[in-house]
């Protein structure tokens, strides 16, 4: 069904290289800028299409913007698409990163640069907390959802239970509560 | 355990379960460092590169980590870990999509998980703020005794760029440059 060319395995990658290297603070970020190249550009889909491939791509676990590499990648030349738009988002970030990595440890840790990483790093974990502002903002809107926020909180803080456990067990607690509500919603 | 597997299965566990976007698994990774050789102080270095460095977080998350636990083969590890569940859950989803759409099984699941990230990432915040301004100290020795354990100058940082970011959006870069200036001048 897919014809294997090495010309539109060029352009994925680079549809998705270009995304994952020109775009910062995170993948959500990238999606509009392949939008524009798979849609309007190369024209591999509808943008209907794109949208509710984009949409998926945040409701499934994982990297947000490799979901969505995937999916488009699968989209246009099947198994191998998939596996070469994934590299193309993905690629610069791990190269770049690595570096960033191995500078980081060149800088002295001594005197006034003390003094500023301990500021760098208490900023940094408040903007986390603003991440989780930002995140709860859009999904807490019932009781329910406020209830096992501070469960999933509580577990994960003062508990030892491991974090994934608790991502799945809130992920049942979801189905049930759902079953439920559609059952009151049918009286 | 081989440490180039450890990082692999940890990190396919996170990509897995990794709702809600980067910080969501960020948040699983921070409740995770315990089992690798990175500090949260590290952790916290982590969070300020993502912003210079292009790119989704989790895949800078699953490198830095990777590297600084078991070195180069430890980040490519770690990084194909979390790219992994990926794939499996694109092609399913592709496969049974129509099916999906009406799932009404899928719209439980992320009605419970959405929220739970929140939660997550906000223990994920307090790990490392705690982590950073009060290094090394138990839960009972801040409450006993806050002023000796807690570092009032990171306090203060961190409250000014939280209400900064979160009240009047001030851009993120900006505000951790401008810790790290007044860490320089103020902190020792």
């Amino acid at each position: 069904m897919h014809k294997t060319s090495l010309k539109t395995l060029g352009e994925l990658f680079w549809v998705f290289f270009k995304a994952g290297t020109f775009t910062f603070a995170g993948g959500l970020a990238m999606l509009p800028v392949i939008q524009k190249d798979v849609v309007e550009t190369r024209k591999w889909m509808g943008r209907e299409e794109f949208i509710e491939y984009a949409t998926l791509a945040q409701t499934l676990p994982g990297v947000i913007a490799l979901n969505c590499a995937c999916f488009v990648g699968r989209r246009a030349m099947g198994f191998i698409g998939m596996l070469v738009a994934a590299v193309g988002a993905t690629i610069s970030a791990f190269f770049l990163m690595l570096a960033a990595t191995i500078l980081l440890n060149f800088i002295p840790r001594g005197g006034a640069f003390a003094g500023a990483f301990q500021g760098v790093r208490a900023a940094s974990s408040a903007l986390v907390l603003s991440a989780a502002f930002t995140l709860g903002r859009g999904n807490l809107k019932t009781a329910f959802a406020v209830i096992l926020m501070l469960c999933a909180f509580a577990l994960v803080a003062f508990t030892s239970i491991s974090a994934p456990l608790v991502v799945l067990a809130a992920g049942g607690a979801g189905v049930v509560y759902q079953r439920l509500k559609e059952r009151d919603e049918a009286k | 355990m081989n440490p180039i597997l450890d990082l692999l299965l940890a990190f396919l566990k996170v990509g897995a379960t990794g709702f809600g976007g980067g910080y969501g698994m960020m948040s699983l990774i921070v409740a995770e460092a315990r089992h690798f050789s990175v500090t949260i102080g590290q952790i916290a270095d982590l969070n300020a590169l993502d912003m210079v460095v292009p790119g989704p977080i989790a895949i800078n998350a699953a490198t830095y980590v990777g590297y600084l636990d078991a070195g180069f083969w430890g980040s490519l590890a770690a990084t194909i870990g979390v790219m992994i569940p990926s794939f499996v859950f694109v092609a399913l989803m592709m496969r049974f999509i129509d099916r999906y759409r009406k799932n009404q099984i899928m719209r439980g699941v992320l009605a419970g998980v959405k929220p739970a990230a929140v939660g997550l990432i906000v223990a994920a915040a307090l790990t490392i703020a705690v982590g950073v301004i009060a290094p090394g100290a138990s839960a009972q020795s801040i409450l006993l005794n806050p002023l000796a354990s807690v570092s009032l100058g990171g306090l203060i940082i961190f409250a000014v760029v939280a209400v900064l970011n979160i009240r009047f959006d001030v851009n993120p870069i900006l505000l951790t440059v401008l810790a790290g200036v007044a860490g320089a001048l103020f902190l020792r």
